[in-house]
Formats: C-alpha cells, structure tokens, sequence
C-alpha cells in the first residue's frame, strides 16, 4: 500500500515537472512571437500599477515622513529632553549635560533655555484708541549657537540677516510665523493669531517676561536675523545666546528646559536607555525624535497611510482585472488550439501554466522595471528635490522590504488573473473547442 | 487494435434528438489503412471522434488494445491520447506561435523527452515527409500542402499506435492532396495503422479497407 502510495506520489511529481517544462515552453514561445506592441503595452500597464503600488502610498507617507525628518533635523535631534509635566527645568541638568558629553554614542547636544514671553514690536509710539497694541507671545530660547548647530545645523534656517554668533548681546533671531513681513499665515486673519508689524532685521522690539514672583522683566533687543523652517518649533520662536538668557533672567546655572541630543542613529534605543538609568531619580520627559512628534502628525500619518493603501488596493484591482481581460482575451482567441493541444495528449495543467507563465512574465517585468524606476530614479529625486508643502517637504517613502512585499502581492494577484481564465477556457469540452461549437 | 461494439451517438435532446450513430460495431486490427466514407452527413467525422477517444459514445463501447475506455477518466484519456494515437485534423491545426519543429516535437516533449531529443526526432519525422528545409518556419509561412505534411510528421513523430486522420485532403489542391496521400500509404507500407476519413473516392481506394456509412448506419465494409 506505502509502495502503491510512494509511486503515485513519484508519478504525480513527475507529470508535474513534465507539465511545468511544456508550459514554460509554450509561454516563451508565445511571448517570444506574440505581438511586440501588445506585450510592451501590458508591461507598461504593470509598471505603472507598480508605481501606483509603491509611489502614491510613497509620496502621501513621505509629506508626513518629511515632516517628521525636518523635526528631527532641525529641532529634537535624536533624542530630545525635556521638563517633565509641571517643571520648570531639566533636574540634575548639570550632571545630566556631564554625562551626555561623555557617554560614547553621544555626538553632540545642545541644552537651550527657553522661556515663556511677549515681543512687543513698535516702541516709538503709544497704541491710538480701539488700537491693538503691535504684540505677540512666543517662546524666547536661549541656546548657544556653536553647539545648536552640530547639532540642527541652525543657521541655515537664517533666511534674512545674520545667525547668533556666541559673544552677541542684546540680538535675537526672530520666527518668521511671528512676523506678518514673513508668515504664510497673516493674510488668513484667524481669530486670536497675531503678528508683529512693521518687524525686519534691524528692528528694536521689546521683550517682556512675567515672574513668578516680583516684576516683570523687560528688555529691548535688536532683530539680528529671520528664521524659517516648516518645523513650527523653529518658526514660531525667538531665540538669542543662552549666555544673554541667563544674564537678564534669574535662572540659575544649568537648569536647561531642553536637551537635544545627536547621536548614532544605530545606538538611539541603547543611549535611551542609559539616560533613564542615568535620570531614574528625577522627573524628566526623554524621548527619541519618533516619540516626540506631535500626536496630530501621528495622526495624519495614519490617515495617508490608510489613504495610500486605499489607492494601492485599487490599483491592485485593476492590474488584476487588466491581466484577467488580456489573458482571458488571449485564451478565448485561442480556444481552438487549446482544443486542439488537448486532443493531442497536452496535459490541461501544461496549458494553464503556460498562461500563468506569461502573466507572471508581465508581473515580473513590470515590477523589476518598477523597482529600477523608483530606486534608480524617483527616490533619488525626490530626495534632491522634495515636494514643497506648506507644512514639510515631502519624500518618497520606499525601502526595499517594502517594496519586495508589493513586488510579491502584485505577482500573487497577477497569477491568479492569470489562472482563472485559462481555467474556464481550459475546462471546456475538448472537441466542442476543436470545432469552435 | 481497437473496436467498438453497438455505438450510438446522439446530440440534442427531446424532438431536437439526433441520432448520429446508429449501433456500429467494428474491429480495426494493427496495420490496416482504413478509408471511413459516406456523403455529407452520415456519420463519419462522428465514428472517428469515437474510436480516436476524442469524444464520448452515448452507448456502446470502445476498446483500445483490449482496455475498455469508458473505465479512463480524462486524465488516463488524455495520457492515451499522447501516447498511443495520432491525430491530422482537416485544417492542420497547428499551433500558429510554434515553428514547424516545435510543433513536432510538442507531443514528445509532453512524453518527457528532452527538449534536444524531441527536436531531433521531430527534424526526423518533418524529413520523412520532405520538410526537412522548412523546420523553422511558422504555419502561417507554410502553404496549406506544407501545413498538413507538419500535421502528420507531428502525428506520427511519437510513434503512435494508430494514426487518425479526419478530412486531411479536405483543403489542399489536388497536387497537395496527392502528396498528402502518397505520405499516408508509404507510412501504412511501414507498418503505421491508418484510419482516415473521406468523401472522396480517389483517396479512399488507396486504403486496404473500406468503411461506407450512411445515415449513421454502417452500410458496407470492404477490402
């Protein structure tokens, strides 16, 4: 019986290698002397469902993926530390900025001061009557130029004037979110958002600083320079050296709001958790880049996400239905010689995999030349040139893995639109498709 | 051999019905060359879909070298087919993206043979016939004449028990038909059964037995 079983297992196994060199034979030869045109069509309509695979669903992640590498590059570094919830600053700043400095993985860091103020913007004249006074809030942070840029690389987000030099006294740099000259939000006059007026680089504006305790503290600084980013923290803050901050605010040495942290991409989770071993005695708030994104980036992440896959589902579809039409169409045109190879002794499953042969054909060429389009093309493009939205520059969002998952549920689809027609054709009776009744 | 006992084929059903064979039963030993003949309509395209296992008798019964076919399922059928039968149908019927060769070697590389062997025997078969200048050429590069000599080198190329062969001079011209028929007694001369349908005379009489239908009823079967 186990003999009886092993043979037709052997047997079956066989044919099966029999049936699968006839179909790999038919299908070559059929695509070697199909027309040209046609077969270019086909692969082309592949691609182009490849790319609709990979680079809508791409592009939408990559406008929040932009946004989330500016926020990295441009304000939290790798990591960011901040005040815990209800703190005014960092605990045990001085020995936490120590042990930055000296832990290996670290490459550099930037501790910033930052506090709570209103600029005002026009100091040679009182407000008239029913005028509201040239004021706006912000975040005045003071952060010392030379470490900020290891690690943000600061001074390109200068677009007029000049960047802090580290002896500057009595200079700020200004967010442009804060000035109407430069915000792309002034002319949308929303309710409670103000800007300061007739404020350029060079201009005197007064900066005032409520106290917990005792009066308010006023200073007038010079505009030193304009900085714009899509990173709201950068655009919608002031900032001049930590040096000045700590000469007019009664802060002591060292009690940092903020900690950014560059580091060995590789070694973020390691480093993580050598600062909370290091902090386990303190309330603070340390979080990677990915962590302190805002919730409502998060969100929108999902959103496209889902909206890419929502995209990518039908692209799927009519990928598929276009390879069931063109191989049911081939089929149906060829049901007599279908007929007729099966009269001959052509086994049925060597017909059908000749059609599976050729549609994965499509698949396979279409992706392959998907895949040099986006990674030999595209993602470098994008990379060199991102899309210029209002709130980040977006990218192409395609790694490898991902792209391998597609080029696999694109063939998986692509042989069943292949299978299903040749099967019904296949099926039908041998001689009623010799004679074409 | 092969034999078919008290066939009826039927088509239709209700006052649509239409007997096509009424009760045949005939024995075809190794080695004849059969000519099947009778006027349009009789019932002899339908006897050779019977006894080449292409199609299915409503009753009776065929027999190939012994075996009752009724008892194969498709697949077995179909391995029958492949190994034992030969098949030159009316039109060539051959396959329009495969070269000449190709064509030929189709059944064998089906058979499992490599693909070098069975091109070598379909090269073989093809000059047998006097194609051997036309291997690589497509159907539709070959004149009807060359098609149907392909066709039969393609039947025969796998060493068929028998050759069936439906109409095969039914589209050439005269001289073709000639060349057709000439192949066909020289394979038979070689030991090749041969069961052929025909309507017309000339060919039939170089067959070594006669078959006449009529009306789906076998009238007469000579030598």
């Amino acid at each position: 019986m186990n003999r009886f079983k092993l043979g037709g297992i052997l047997n079956w196994i066989g044919e099966l290698f029999v049936s699968i060199k006839v179909g790999w034979f038919l299908a070559v030869q059929s695509l070697r002397r199909s027309s040209k045109g046609t077969t270019a069509l086909i692969i082309f309509i592949m691609i182009l469902t490849f790319l609709n695979l990979i680079v809508v669903s791409g592009i939408l992640l990559g406008l929040i993926a932009g946004s989330f590498e500016q926020f990295r590059e441009g304000y939290s570094g790798d990591i960011i530390i901040t005040a815990a919830t209800g703190r005014d600053y960092i605990e045990n700043s001085p020995a936490l900025v120590s042990f930055l400095r000296n832990h290996p993985d670290v490459q550099a860091i930037s501790p910033r001061y930052s506090a709570s103020v209103s600029v005002l913007g026009t100091l040679n004249r009182l407000p008239k009557k029913n005028e509201q006074p040239n004021r706006s809030g912000g975040r005045l942070v003071g952060l010392d130029p030379v470490s900020e840029e290891e690690v943000t690389g600061f001074s390109r987000f200068v677009v007029q004037g000049e960047p802090l030099a580290q002896d500057d006294s009595g200079y700020i740099l200004i967010g442009a979110n804060l000035l109407k000259k430069y915000s792309t939000f002034a002319d949308a006059n929303i309710p409670g958002l103000v800007f300061l007026d007739g404020v350029d680089v060079g201009s005197r504006v007064r900066v005032t600083l409520s106290q917990k305790e005792g009066p308010p503290i006023v200073k007038d600084f010079i505009v030193k320079g304009v900085v714009k980013s899509k990173v709201d923290e950068i655009s919608t803050r002031i900032f001049t050296t930590d040096r000045e901050l700590k000469r007019i605010l009664p802060i002591n040495q060292e009690q940092y709001q903020e900690i950014a942290i560059k580091a060995d991409h590789a070694r973020v989770s390691v480093l993580v958790s050598d600062i909370r071993e290091f902090m386990k005695d303190y309330s603070v708030r340390i979080q990677t880049s990915e962590e302190a994104i805002p919730s409502f980036l998060r969100d929108i992440e999902t959103t496209m996400g889902m909206l890419g896959n929502a995209i990518s589902s039908i692209a799927l579809v009519v990928a598929s239905i276009t390879v069931f039409i063109v191989v049911f169409i081939n089929a149906v045109t060829k049901r007599k010689f279908i007929g007729i190879m099966k009269g001959i002794g052509i086994n049925p499953l060597a017909i059908e995999l000749s059609y599976i042969f050729q549609a994965l054909f499509y698949g396979i060429v279409g992706s392959a030349v998907g895949l040099v389009l986006t990674f030999g093309f595209l993602k470098p493009y994008f990379d060199m040139n991102p899309i210029n939205f209002p709130f980040s520059d977006g990218i192409l969002v395609a790694t490898p893995e991902g792209a391998a998952i597609r080029v696999i549920i694109l063939l998986v689809v692509t042989f069943f639109a292949g299978y299903i027609p040749a099967k019904i054709i296949v099926r039908k009776n041998t001689l009623d498709s010799i004679l074409g009744r | 051999m092969i034999k078919a006992e008290n066939i009826i084929k039927k088509f239709g059903q209700g006052e649509l019905e239409f007997m096509a064979l009424k009760d045949i039963s005939l024995e075809i030993k190794d080695g004849e060359f059969v000519a099947i003949i009778g006027p349009s309509g009789a019932g002899k395209s339908t006897l050779l879909y019977q006894l080449s296992l292409l199609d299915e008798p409503t009753s009776g019964e065929v027999f190939f070298q012994g075996i009752r076919t009724s008892k194969l399922n498709q697949s077995e059928k179909t391995k029958l087919r492949l190994n034992e039968l030969g098949y030159v149908f009316q039109d060539f019927a051959l396959l329009p993206e495969l070269t000449a060769v190709e064509n030929v070697a189709l059944p064998m590389l089906m058979q499992g043979m490599k693909h070098g062997s069975a091109l070598a025997k379909a090269k073989i078969a093809l000059a047998r016939i006097g194609m051997a200048d036309k291997l690589r050429n497509l159907p539709s590069q070959l004149s009807g004449g060359q098609q149907q000599r392909v066709s039969i080198a393609r039947a025969i190329a796998h060493d068929p028990h028998i050759l069936f062969a439906d109409e095969p001079t039914a589209n050439l011209d005269s001289a073709n038909s000639r060349l057709v028929m000439e192949a066909f007694s020289e394979l038979n001369r070689s030991g090749q059964t041969i069961v052929m349908v025909t309507h017309e005379d000339e060919y039939a009489h170089r067959a070594t037995r006669i078959i006449s239908l009529r009306d789906g009823e076998l009238v007469g079967d000579g030598r």
